[in-house]
C-alpha cells in the first residue's frame, strides 16, 4: 500500500516536472486568455450590455462554466497555481545538477572528456613551464585569470567567466514565481474603490468595486481641486489637494494630479476624475424694489439658505434646477451638468404671510416673477465640483515590482552573459612529443566564442614560438 | 542555370535603374521646391515627410531592382537614399517632438512616424553590420506604405489626455516599437530561412492565400446588412473620429463595399482552394492554375482598394446608431486600409519569389545562419517585450492604481511573451532548430501583429488611445 501510494506520488511528480506539462499548462493559459479577451467580461461589462450581446441560454451556459469572468474565476486561478506548482516542480527537479555544476567547476579534464570537446587544438611546446606560461599570458591578455591545478604529476590551466550565467535561468524562474506571488495576495487581500469628496468634505469611507462599503483607519479631506485646460477646451490636468485626517489631527498632505497618487499607510489615493456635482454652491443675485425706490442689494445665496430684504421681506432660494426641462406640470433636471439652468426663489413677506415663487428663467405656469415686491436679477452661479479618487490598497505588489527587477536582470544574464571556460593541459603524446592541449566551452553565443577561441590559440602559438626563441637560461626546468 | 542566367545580363541596365530612379527623384523634388518657393516654408514637417517619401520610394525602387536583378550597385545607391531619406524622417520626428512638446508616439500617426524612422534604422543596421542587403526589398516598401499613411492620417498636434502625460508612458510605448520592429525581423529572417531551406514555393503560396483571407476575414468582421460595409464616422472639421459617446465610435455603412470584399475573398481563398485540391488529387497541374489565381487576385484587390480609396474620401453614409448622413475618411480606417495594402503586398512578394526565387537563394545567406540570427533577434526581443510589459504595469499602476487589469491588450501582451518563451523552451532545453523554429518565430509574430492591430480593430478596452 505505502508504495502504491509513493509510486503514485513520484508519478505526480514526474508529470508535474516535465516539460511536456509546463507546455500543455502553457498553451491551456493562452487559450483561456484568449477566451476571456474574446467574450465579453461581467464586471467591466455593464449587465444590459451583456444581455444584448448574447442570448439567455449563451448568457447561462457562459456564466456557468466562468467564461464571463474568466480571470477571477476558481478555475483560471487554480490554473495559475498549476502552473507555478509546474515551474517549481521543473525547478527543483533540476536545481539540484546544476547547482552542483555551479558549485564544483569542473576543472580537470580527463581523457574521455578532452576526446569528446568539439572545440580543441593541440600546440606542439617545448617543454611544459614555457606551455603553461605562454598560455596564461595568453588567458591574461583576453581578460581570464588562469588557476594552476595541481595534477598528479603536473599543472594544469582552468579559467572561467560568468559562472552565475548558469543559474540565471533559476533567477528568471524564481522572479516569475514572485510577481505570481504578488498577485495571488492582491487576488485574496487587495481591494479597489472609489471615494467622490467635494471641496471641503471628508471621508473615511471607500466605495468598493462590488457595491460594499470599506472603513478606512483614517479620513481623507479634500481641501481643493481644480482643473486647467488646453486652449481648445479638453482637461491638460485635474488636480486635488488631499489632507489625511486621523482623530482631528492633520497627519499628510499632498497635491495629487493623475499621474501622481499619494500614498498613505499602504492606500493610494488617484486622481481619477473631476467634474461638477450639479449642485449648486451659491447663487449670485441682485435685488430692488419693484418701485426702484431703495437701493440695488447684492446677494448670495445657497441652497435652501435665506436672505433678509427688509424688515418685513425675506427671500429664499428653494429650487436648483442645472439642466431643466418641463413636463406633467413639473420642472425636471435632465442631467447633473449646468446646460440650461433654472432656479426657484420664494419672497416672502412676515406680516402677510404671503409666498411668491420667482423663477429664473420666468416659467410659464410657475413663475409670479411680476407679484413679488421685490425684482431680481440673476448674476452668476457658482457651482459645486466632486473629485473622484479611486483607492487601492495592493499589498502583494512589492513582490511583483521585486520580480519584474529580478526578471529584467536575470534575463540579462540568460541572454547576453556567457559562462565560457577555458582549458590547458600538457599532454605527452604517444609518439613522445610534447604538446599543449586546449580546449574551449561556451554556454551560449558559441560562434563568437569558437572565433575567440581561433584566436587565442594562435596567441599561445606566438607566446611559444617567442618563448623557445628566447636564451635557454631564462626557462625553468619543468617539474616532470 | 539560373544563376547563369543573371551573370549574363549586361551591366548597362544597373545604370538604366539608377539613372531612371535618379532621375525622378530630381523631378519631384523640382516640382516640390517650387511649391516652397511658392509657399516660403521650407522646413516644416510635411516637407520633411515629402522628402523622405521621395527618397525611401527611390530607393524602395533600387532595393527591389536588387530583389529582382541582384546587382550590386543598386544597393549602394539605395542605401545613400535610405541615409537621406532617414534624415528627412528624423527631421521630420524632431519637429513634431519640438512642437508637440512630447515624443511622438501619442496618436496612430506619431506612432508611424516612429515605427517607419526604426525601421529604416533597422534596415541600414541589418545591412552594414550583417550583410543583409536584400533586407531593403521588403522593410522600404513597408516603410512607403507607412509613410504613404502618414500622409493620409497627417493630424494637427492634438494635446494630450491626462493620463497619457507619463514619462512611463514614452518608456513603454518605445520598448514596444523597438521589441515589435525585432519580432518583425525574426519574421522576415524565418521567412528567408524557410526559403533557404528549400521549401516549395506551393505551401509559400498556401500561407500567402491564407494570410490575405485572413485579412479580408478581419475586414468582413464590418459586414453590415444590405451587403455594406461599416467604417468610422469622420468629423473634418476636427480631424478625429466620431464619437457617439465616449469611447463608443459613431459607425457608418458603406453600401455594396461589403459584397465587393464578399468577392475579393472569394478571389484570393481560390489559390488555397485549388493547393488543397491539388495536395489531395497529386495534381500538379492545379498548382500553376493556383499561381494564376494569386495572379488575378493582385488585380482583384487593387480594385478593392481603388474603390474602397474613392468611396471613402467622398459621400455621405448614413449609420444605423444615428440619425442623418456622415462623412468617413481614410484616416478613420487605418485598419482596413493597411490589411489591404498589406494583402497586395504580400501576394507581390510571393509573385518575387515564384520568379526569382534562384536569385534570392543566392543572395541571402545559409540556412543555418538565418536560423541562427532569428534566434538571436528573438533573444533581444523577449527582454525587450518582458520591459515593455512591466512599463506598462508601472504606468497603470501609477494612473489607475493596479498594475494588471485583464484588459485585452494586456492580456494579449502577455499571449505574445507566453508563446515566445515556449519559443525560448523548446529551443534551449529540446534543441528545436530549422522549420520547427521557425514556424513558431513566425506564430509569434502572428500574435504580435494580432495585438498591435488585432485587439484595437477587433476587441474593445483601456487602450483605446492608440
Amino acid at each position: 500500500m505505502a508504495v502504491h501510494v509513493r509510486r503514485l506520488r513520484r508519478k505526480i511528480w514526474q508529470v508535474l516536472s516535465s516539460i511536456k506539462t509546463g507546455v500543455v499548462l502553457l498553451i491551456t493559459v493562452v487559450v483561456l486568455s484568449a477566451a476571456g479577451t474574446i467574450v465579453l467580461q461581467r464586471p467591466v461589462t455593464e449587465p444590459d450590455e451583456m444581455q444584448r450581446a448574447y442570448s439567455p441560454q449563451m448568457l447561462r451556459i457562459l456564466d456557468g462554466v466562468g467564461l464571463t469572468d474568466v480571470f477571477h474565476a476558481r478555475w483560471f486561478v487554480a490554473l495559475m497555481i498549476l502552473v507555478s506548482l509546474s515551474i517549481i516542480a521543473a525547478s527543483v527537479e533540476r536545481f539540484p545538477n546544476a547547482w552542483r555544476y555551479y558549485a564544483r567547476p569542473y576543472k580537470s579534464p580527463d581523457k574521455t572528456f578532452r576526446k569528446a570537446l568539439p572545440l580543441q587544438k593541440q600546440v606542439p611546446i617545448p617543454d611544459e613551464e614555457t606551455g603553461l606560461v605562454a598560455a596564461e599570458r595568453s588567458l591574461h591578455a583576453l581578460g581570464f585569470q588562469a588557476e594552476r591545478v595541481v595534477q598528479r604529476n603536473h599543472f594544469s590551466l582552468f579559467a572561467e567567466r560568468n559562472r552565475i550565467s548558469e543559474m540565471a535561468v533559476y533567477i528568471v524562474h524564481a522572479s516569475l514565481l514572485l510577481i505570481f506571488f504578488g498577485g495571488i495576495v492582491d487576488a485574496l487581500w487587495g481591494w479597489r474603490g472609489f471615494v467622490k469628496l467635494t471641496q471641503g468634505q471628508q471621508s473615511s469611507v471607500v466605495e468598493l468595486r462590488d457595491g460594499k462599503q470599506k472603513s478606512l483607519p483614517f479620513a481623507v479631506r479634500c481641501d481643493s481641486a481644480g482643473q486647467e485646460n488646453y486652449a481648445d477646451g479638453t482637461p491638460k490636468k485635474w488636480w486635488s489637494q488631499l489632507t489625511v485626517v486621523r482623530n482631528g489631527q492633520d497627519l499628510e498632505r499632498k497635491e495629487i494630479v493623475v499621474n501622481d497618487p499619494m500614498v498613505y499607510g499602504g492606500i493610494r489615493f488617484y486622481q481619477a476624475s473631476y467634474g461638477p456635482t450639479g449642485k449648486l454652491e451659491k447663487l449670485l443675485l441682485t435685488a430692488k424694489t419693484t418701485s426702484g425706490a431703495a437701493e440695488q442689494k447684492d446677494l448670495a445665496l445657497g441652497l435652501n439658505e435665506t436672505a433678509t430684504l427688509d424688515s418685513d421681506t425675506t427671500v429664499q432660494l428653494s429650487e436648483f434646477i442645472p439642466d431643466y426641462v418641463i413636463g406633467d406640470g413639473r420642472v425636471y433636471t435632465r442631467s447633473n451638468s449646468v446646460q440650461n439652468p433654472a432656479a426657484h426663489l420664494v419672497v416672502i413677506s412676515r406680516k402677510t404671510a404671503k409666498r411668491v415663487n420667482v423663477w429664473f428663467p420666468a416659467l410659464e405656469g410657475f413663475a409670479e416673477n411680476t407679484q413679488s415686491p421685490y425684482q431680481f436679477d440673476a448674476v452668476d452661479l457658482k457651482m459645486g465640483y466632486f473629485t473622484g479618487l479611486e483607492v487601492s490598497h495592493e499589498p502583494g505588489q512589492w513582490a511583483v515590482w521585486a520580480g519584474v527587477v529580478g526578471m529584467g536582470v536575470g534575463l540579462a544574464f540568460v541572454f547576453y552573459v556567457a559562462h565560457t571556460r577555458f582549458w590547458v593541459v600538457p599532454v605527452q603524446e604517444a609518439n613522445g612529443k610534447l604538446t599543449l592541449w586546449v580546449g574551449g566551452l561556451a554556454n551560449r553565443n558559441r560562434e563568437a566564442f569558437e572565433e575567440r577561441f581561433r584566436g587565442l590559440v594562435n596567441k599561445i602559438e606566438a607566446e611559444v614560438k617567442k618563448e623557445s626563441e628566447a636564451p635557454a637560461h631564462t626557462r625553468v626546468p619543468s617539474i616532470a | 542555370m539560373a544563376r547563369a542566367r543573371v551573370e549574363q545580363q549586361p551591366a548597362a541596365t544597373g545604370t538604366t535603374l539608377i539613372v531612371t530612379v535618379g532621375l525622378g527623384i530630381a523631378f519631384v523634388l523640382f516640382m516640390a521646391f517650387l511649391n516652397v518657393v511658392k509657399t516660403g516654408n521650407l522646413l516644416n514637417e510635411s516637407n520633411l515627410l515629402y522628402a523622405s517619401l521621395i527618397f525611401y520610394a527611390g530607393a524602395g525602387a533600387l532595393y527591389l531592382g536588387f530583389g529582382v536583378t541582384g546587382t550590386d550597385s543598386y544597393v549602394r545607391f539605395a542605401s545613400i537614399a535610405t541615409w537621406i531619406g532617414l534624415a528627412a524622417n528624423t527631421g521630420a520626428v524632431a519637429h513634431r517632438w519640438y512642437e508637440a512638446g512630447h515624443p511622438p508616439f501619442a496618436s496612430i500617426y506619431e506612432m508611424l512616424l516612429s515605427f517607419v524612422w526604426t525601421l529604416a534604422v533597422l534596415t541600414l543596421i541589418a545591412e552594414k553590420k550583417f550583410g543583409v542587403k536584400v533586407i531593403g526589398t521588403v522593410t522600404m516598401p513597408v516603410a512607403i506604405v507607412g509613410v504613404v499613411l502618414m500622409q493620409l492620417l497627417r493630424t494637427e498636434v492634438h494635446p494630450l489626455v491626462p493620463a497619457l502625460q507619463s514619462t512611463w508612458l514614452h518608456v513603454h510605448v518605445t520598448l514596444a516599437m523597438l521589441a515589435y520592429a525585432a519580432c518583425a525581423l525574426s519574421f522576415a529572417l524565418a521567412l528567408m530561412f524557410l526559403i533557404q531551406d528549400k521549401m516549395q514555393n506551393e505551401t509559400f503560396l498556401a500561407t500567402t492565400s491564407l494570410f490575405t483571407i485572413g485579412i479580408y476575414l478581419g475586414i468582413l468582421t464590418r459586414f453590415e446588412n444590405w451587403g455594406g460595409l461599416s467604417v468610422v464616422a469622420w468629423n473634418a472639421q476636427e480631424k478625429s473620429e466620431m464619437f457617439l459617446q465616449r469611447g463608443v465610435r459613431l459607425f457608418v455603412i458603406v453600401p455594396d463595399l461589403g459584397w465587393l470584399m464578399l468577392l475579393v475573398m472569394l478571389v484570393v481563398a481560390a489559390p488555397f482552394v485549388l493547393y488543397v485540391i491539388g495536395r489531395v488529387r497529386n495534381n500538379e497541374a492545379l498548382f500553376t492554375l493556383a499561381n494564376r489565381g494569386v495572379f488575378v487576385s493582385i488585380l482583384l484587390q487593387i480594385v478593392a482598394l481603388a474603390v474602397f480609396l474613392l468611396r471613402a474620401r467622398a459621400g455621405q453614409y448614413p449609420s444605423l446608431d444615428a440619425e442623418g448622413f456622415y462623412a468617413t475618411s481614410l484616416a478613420a480606417s487605418p485598419f482596413i486600409l493597411s490589411g489591404l495594402v498589406g494583402g497586395i503586398f504580400s501576394s507581390l512578394l510571393y509573385l518575387l519569389l515564384l520568379w526569382r526565387r534562384p536569385d534570392l537563394e543566392r543572395l541571402l545567406p545559409t540556412a543555418e545562419a538565418l536560423d541562427r540570427i532569428t534566434y538571436k533577434t528573438i533573444c533581444i526581443a523577449f527582454p525587450l517585450l518582458t520591459l515593455m510589459i512591466a512599463a506598462g504595469a508601472y504606468w497603470a499602476n501609477r494612473t489607475w492604481g493596479s498594475y494588471w487589469s485583464w484588459d485585452p491588450k494586456e492580456t494579449w501582451a502577455a499571449i505574445t511573451w507566453l508563446v515566445y518563451a515556449g519559443y525560448l523552451h523548446m529551443r534551449i532545453t529540446r534543441g528545436w532548430r530549422g522549420r520547427r523554429a521557425a514556424y513558431f518565430a513566425i506564430l509569434g509574430f502572428a500574435v504580435v501583429m494580432f495585438t498591435f492591430f488585432g485587439v484595437t480593430y477587433l476587441l474593445p478596452g483601456l487602450h483605446a488611445y492608440a
